[in-house]
C-alpha cells in the first residue's frame, strides 16, 4: 500500500519513535530557517507524517491563502510519491485531505482567543479536532510574541495537542548570549524543541539546538533543495 | 461608423456578484450620455438599469445576458460587454472574455478580492486580458479601499498600483486625489457630472507624494525615458507616466488601481479617462486563428479593414425581430451585402441587415470594421461560429466547454406550451453551449442540462416568460457516472443456433480503469483469434455499454477494454454476433470489476460575517461537505468546502435563514468522486422503483 510505504519511508520518523508523534501534548516545537529555504516544505512534511498516522492535523497560515496551502500539500505529496502512478498518489490525497484542517489569517487580525474560538466551533460540532497543530508564519520579531506564545501554550494544554511553529531568522544577525537566534532566545523556555534548517552546500541541513533526538544536535537528516523533501542522508536516493 | 482602430476599445467589466457592475455600466453611460438619466439596479423605480434589459435579470437584480453596448467618450469608442457575476453563468463571462482586448476588474471596497473575484481574474489570466481594477463602493460601511489594493496584490498576485488616493471614505467620501496630476478630484452637480479639481488637501498631501512616488517607481520598470528622467532628475510628465503605464497594462505585469462610488457617482468619470489612455486597442492585442487547411496551424490575424474577413459570432440572443447575432469582427470588415461563409457549415450568408447595440435598443449600421463589435439580424448559426471571406478557412480557436452537472426534467402543459417550449429550447441550446436538452426515450420527458440549479432555473423563467411556455419541472438530477475499480477479466461466448443463421462469437480479455480517457479499447488479439474485420464490431459492442451502466443505468467512465483473445465460426459468426458476445463480454467482467457509482463534487466557497463561521460549517458539514478550510479576512471569512451537488440544491436559501442574509456561496465543478455505501444504496433503491414505475 502506498500509505504504508510513504510511512516507512519518511524520514520524519527520525524525530521520534515509530509511530508516535515527535513531540507530547502541548508542547511546542520550532523549525528555524531564513525566507525560502524550506520551513513551510518541512512543516508539510512533518503533517504528513500525522496524516498518515491518521492523526488529524490543523494547519494554520498567516503568509498564504487556503488554496497555496492546499497546494503546498498536493506538491509536496506529488514529490513523495514521483515514482508511483498516478491514481494510488490520488486516492491518498482524497483520503487523507478530511483530517487536515486549513485555516489561515491575516497576521494583524491572529490571536489566540480567536483561534481558540474557531476550533471550539469545529470540536464542538464534531467537524474537526486536531491532533496536531501547525502555525506557519507567525512573527516573532515583534514584541508581543512572548504574550501570545504563552497564552498559546495554555490553548495547547486544554486541547493536548503539540503545536510546531515555523520562525524565520536572519541572515546577518548575531546570536543571542545562549547562542539561540534572538527571535526564539526570550521565548526558548517554552519550546521543547527547536529545529534549524542550514544550508550548506548543495543541501540543507537539519540541525536541533534543542531538544534533538538522545541529545543529538546534528539531525540524520536532510531537506533536499531539489524536491523540498526530508530525506535520510544515508539512505540510497 | 467611425474606424479608426487606435480610438477602439472593447472592454469588459467584470468582478464578483454585487460589485456594482451594472450600475457602474450604468453610470458610464450617462457620462458618455448614451443615456439621460439614471436608474437603480433593482428596478426601484419600474425602470431597471439600462443594461439588464431581460426582465428577469432586473427582477433578480443580477445581470445574467452579457448585454453589449457602446458609448463613446473623448473620441474614442468604447464596446462594452456587461457580464454577469454569477458562477453558473460562467460561460457567458468567457464567452465575452473572448471577444474582449481590456477589461475593468470591479472590487468592492468592503468586500475586497471575494472568491469570484479569484475566479473572474483566473478567466481573465486564461484569456490574457490587459485589466485595469476600479474599486468600487468607497460611501459604504467598513470601505477600505488600501486593503484592496494589498489585497490584489497578495491573494490575485496582481502588480496592483494605486492610481487614486480617497478623499474621505463611508459616509464622508468625497472624492479622489488624482496622483498623476497631483489634485484633488470632486463631483459636483446632483449626477457628479462636474468635476472640480483642486489642490491635495493638506491631511492627504504626505501619502499623495509617498503613492505617486510608489506609481512613478512602478511605472518606471515599463519605460527606459522615464526611468532616466528619473535618473536625471528631470521632469516627470503625466504622458511620460501614462505611455509606461499602458506598456505595462498591455503585458499584463501592472494592475492600474481606481476608487470611486459609481452609486454616489464618485470617480467613474477618470475611469473612463483611463479605459481611453491604459486599454489596448483591438491592433495592441495580437489574435490568432487556426487554419483547417494546415492541420489547425495559429495563423495571426492582421486587424486591418482590406484583409480578408475573419468574425466570430459570440451571442445570439432572440429578440422581436428575429435572431440577433453578436459578432466581433478581427480581420477584414463585414458590410451590408457582403457574403461570408459560416466555417462550421460550409454555408454561404449574405449579409443583410447590421446594427450596432445599446443594451436592447439598436441603430443600423452599414459596415462593423476591424476590431468592431456590433451584431446580425436573419443569420442562422450558433454561438462560436466563425464566419470568413470565401477564399479563408479559418476558425477562431474554440472555447473550453465544460460538461453539464445537473440535470431537470420539464413536461410542457398543453399543446401550446409544447411548441414553444421547443422553440425556446432550440434558441437557448444555440446561444449557450453549457446548456443542452434531449428527450429520455424511456420516459418521453424533455430532459435539460446546465451548470447548476440557477442556471436551469433561469432558462426554464425564461421560458415561461419570453416564449410563454408553462412547464412543469420534476426534481433536479445529479449527473451521476459509474465506473470500475479493479481489474477483471471476461471470456464471453456468443452462442445462438435456434433455427435460421446461427450467431457464434467468443470475446476474451480484461477490463481495467484508467484515468486516461472516458473509454480505451485496446485490441491484443494475435493470431486471427478473432478475425480482423470483426475487431471493429467487438469495439462497438462495448462502447454500446457506456451509455448505460449494468450497475444503475449511468454512464460509465474512465474504463479500458483490452481483448487478447477469443474465437469464430466461418459460417456463424458476423457483425452482430460479435457485438453481442462485446456487450456479454462487458456485463461479465464488469461486474467482477467491484463497479461504483461516481458522483459531481462541487467546489464551494462560503463568504459570510466571521460570526456565523462555525453555523456554515456545519451546515456544510451537514451536506455530506469536506471542509478545506477557512480564511479569515477581518470581518468576513471565506469557507471553502468540497460538498457533492447532491446535497446542495436548496442550499442558497438555507445558507441565507442560517446567516440572517448576509453570507453568499459560488460553487463550481470540482471532480467526480464515489458516492459512499449508505447513499449509492439508496440511489439503487430509487432507481428500482423508477424502473418499476416505467414498466
Amino acid at each position: 500500500m502506498l500509505n504504508n510505504d510513504l510511512t516507512l519511508r519518511n524520514p520524519m520518523r527520525l524525530l521520534g519513535p515509530s509511530g508516535d508523534a515527535p513531540l507530547a501534548a502541548g508542547a511546542f516545537g520550532a523549525v528555524l530557517a531564513r525566507a525560502g529555504v524550506g520551513k513551510t516544505a518541512f512543516l508539510v512534511q512533518l503533517a504528513l507524517d500525522s496524516l498518515l498516522h491518521e492523526r488529524k492535523v490543523l494547519h494554520i497560515s498567516l503568509n498564504d491563502p487556503v488554496h497555496k496551502v492546499a497546494l503546498w500539500y498536493r506538491e509536496v505529496l506529488a514529490a513523495a510519491t514521483a515514482c508511483k502512478a498516478s491514481r494510488p498518489a490520488t486516492s491518498l490525497w482524497e483520503s487523507l485531505q478530511p483530517r487536515l484542517f486549513i485555516m489561515t489569517f491575516r497576521v494583524e487580525g491572529f490571536s489566540v482567543p480567536k483561534l481558540e474560538e474557531r476550533v471550539t466551533d469545529l470540536t464542538a460540532q464534531e467537524i474537526f479536532a486536531p491532533r496536531l497543530i501547525l502555525v506557519d508564519g507567525l512573527p516573532f520579531d515583534t514584541e508581543a510574541v512572548e504574550g501570545m506564545l504563552r497564552e498559546f501554550k495554555g490553548l495547547a494544554g486544554r486541547l493536548e495537542t503539540p503545536v510546531w511553529f515555523t520562525v524565520r531568522t536572519h541572515r546577518h544577525e548575531a546570536p543571542a548570549p545562549g547562542g539561540l537566534p534572538p527571535q526564539v532566545a526570550p521565548v526558548a523556555d517554552l519550546f521543547e524543541v527547536l529545529l534549524r534548517l542550514n544550508p550548506e552546500g548543495t543541501s540543507i541541513q537539519v540541525q536541533a539546538l534543542k531538544g534533538g533526538p538522545q541529545g543529538k544536535s546534528a539531525l540524520p537528516m536532510i531537506l533536499d533543495p531539489a524536491t523540498m523533501l526530508v530525506r535520510d542522508p544515508e539512505a540510497s536516493s | 461608423m467611425k474606424s479608426d482602430i487606435q480610438k477602439v476599445r472593447n472592454i469588459g467589466i467584470s468582478a464578483h456578484i454585487d460589485s456594482g457592475k451594472t450600475t457602474l455600466t450604468e453610470r458610464i453611460l450617462f457620462y458618455t450620455q448614451r443615456i439621460h438619466a439614471i436608474h437603480d439596479v433593482k428596478g426601484k423605480d419600474g425602470v431597471g438599469a439600462t443594461m439588464d434589459s431581460m426582465e428577469l435579470e432586473r427582477e433578480r437584480g443580477i445581470t445574467i445576458a452579457s448585454a453589449a453596448t457602446y458609448c463613446q467618450w473623448q473620441g474614442h469608442q468604447i464596446n462594452i460587454i456587461d457580464t454577469p457575476g454569477h458562477v453558473d453563468f460562467t460561460i457567458e463571462v468567457e464567452r465575452s472574455l473572448r471577444v474582449l482586448d481590456g477589461a475593468i476588474l470591479v472590487l468592492c471596497s468592503v468586500g475586497g478580492v471575494q472568491s469570484q473575484s479569484i475566479t473572474v481574474d483566473q478567466q481573465m489570466k486564461r484569456y490574457r486580458i490587459p485589466c485595469i481594477a476600479f474599486v468600487n463602493k468607497c460611501d459604504r460601511n467598513g470601505a477600505n479601499p488600501r486593503r484592496v489594493v494589498a489585497q490584489l496584490r497578495d491573494k490575485l498576485g496582481h502588480n496592483a498600483v494605486a492610481m487614486q488616493i480617497p478623499i474621505g471614505l463611508e459616509a464622508d467620501f468625497e472624492g479622489v486625489v488624482d496622483l498623476l496630476t497631483m489634485e484633488a478630484v470632486y463631483f459636483d452637480g446632483p449626477n457628479g457630472e462636474a468635476l472640480r479639481r483642486e489642490p491635495i488637501p493638506a491631511h492627504l498631501l504626505d501619502e499623495a507624494r509617498t503613492q505617486r512616488e510608489a506609481l512613478v517607481d512602478a511605472a518606471s520598470l515599463f519605460s527606459d525615458a522615464l526611468t532616466e528622467a528619473i535618473l536625471e532628475e528631470a521632469e516627470v510628465s503625466t504622458a511620460m507616466i501614462v505611455e509606461a503605464l499602458r506598456q505595462g497594462v498591455l503585458a499584463r505585469q501592472i494592475t492600474p488601481v481606481f476608487m470611486g462610488s459609481a452609486y454616489k457617482n464618485k470617480g467613474v468619470q477618470l475611469l473612463l479617462d483611463a479605459v481611453t489612455r491604459l486599454l489596448p486597442c483591438p491592433a495592441d492585442v495580437p489574435n490568432e486563428a487556426l487554419d483547417l487547411d494546415h492541420g489547425e496551424a495559429p495563423v495571426l490575424l492582421t486587424s486591418r479593414d482590406e484583409d480578408p474577413t475573419v468574425a466570430l459570432a459570440f451571442k445570439l440572443e432572440d429578440g422581436p425581430y428575429g435572431q440577433l447575432t453578436y459578432i466581433r469582427v478581427y480581420q477584414g470588415s463585414l458590410a451590408k451585402g457582403d457574403s461570408v461563409v459560416n466555417v462550421r457549415t460550409g454555408k454561404k450568408i449574405k449579409i443583410g441587415r447590421l446594427v450596432r447595440m445599446h443594451a436592447d435598443q439598436m441603430e443600423d449600421i452599414e459596415r462593423i470594421a476591424a476590431g468592431f463589435i456590433g451584431a446580425l439580424f436573419g443569420v442562422d448559426c450558433a454561438s462560436g461560429d466563425t464566419f470568413t471571406s470565401p477564399q479563408l478557412r479559418l476558425t477562431m480557436t474554440s472555447m473550453f466547454v465544460p460538461e453539464p452537472v445537473i440535470s431537470l426534467s420539464i413536461v410542457p402543459k398543453d399543446n401550446k406550451a409544447q411548441m414553444n417550449m421547443s422553440k425556446a429550447l432550440n434558441r437557448f441550446t444555440k446561444e449557450d453551449p453549457t446548456f443542452r436538452s434531449f428527450v429520455n426515450e424511456e420516459t418521453g420527458e424533455t430532459i435539460i442540462e446546465g451548470m447548476g440549479e440557477l442556471h436551469l432555473e433561469v432558462y426554464v423563467e425564461r421560458m415561461r416568460r419570453e416564449y410563454k411556455a408553462e412547464v412543469v419541472t420534476g426534481q433536479p438530477q445529479v449527473a451521476y457516472r459509474e465506473t470500475i475499480t479493479q481489474m477483471a477479466d471476461f471470456n464471453y461466448i456468443h452462442k445462438k443456433q435456434t433455427g435460421g443463421a446461427g450467431q457464434f462469437g467468443r470475446v476474451a480479455g480484461f477490463l481495467e480503469p484508467t484515468d486516461e480517457a472516458d473509454f480505451i479499447f485496446d485490441n491484443k488479439v494475435t493470431g486471427g483469434a478473432i478475425p480482423t474485420p470483426y475487431i471493429p464490431a467487438c469495439e462497438k459492442g462495448f462502447r454500446a455499454c457506456l451509455a448505460k451502466g449494468p450497475l444503475m443505468e449511468f454512464p460509465v467512465t474512465g474504463i479500458k477494454v483490452t481483448i487478447n483473445d477469443g474465437a469464430a465460426h466461418s459460417v456463424d459468426s458476423s457483425d452482430m454476433a460479435f457485438q453481442a458476445a462485446a456487450r456479454g463480454a462487458f456485463r461479465e467482467g464488469y461486474h467482477k470489476a467491484r463497479p461504483v457509482v461516481m458522483e459531481p463534487i462541487m467546489k464551494v466557497a462560503a463568504e459570510t460575517p466571521s460570526e456565523f463561521q462555525g453555523a456554515v460549517m456545519g451546515l456544510l458539514n451537514q451536506r455530506r461537505g469536506m471542509i478545506v478550510g477557512a480564511q479569515d479576512e477581518g470581518p468576513m471569512c471565506v469557507i471553502e468546502a468540497q460538498v457533492p451537488l447532491a446535497e446542495m440544491f436548496g442550499f442558497s436559501t438555507v445558507l441565507r435563514s442560517a446567516t440572517q442574509g448576509k453570507a453568499q456561496f459560488t460553487m463550481e465543478f470540482a471532480t467526480y468522486r464515489q458516492v459512499p455505501a449508505s447513499i449509492a444504496e439508496e440511489l439503487i433503491k430509487k432507481a428500482a422503483e423508477k424502473k418499476k414505475k416505467v414498466a
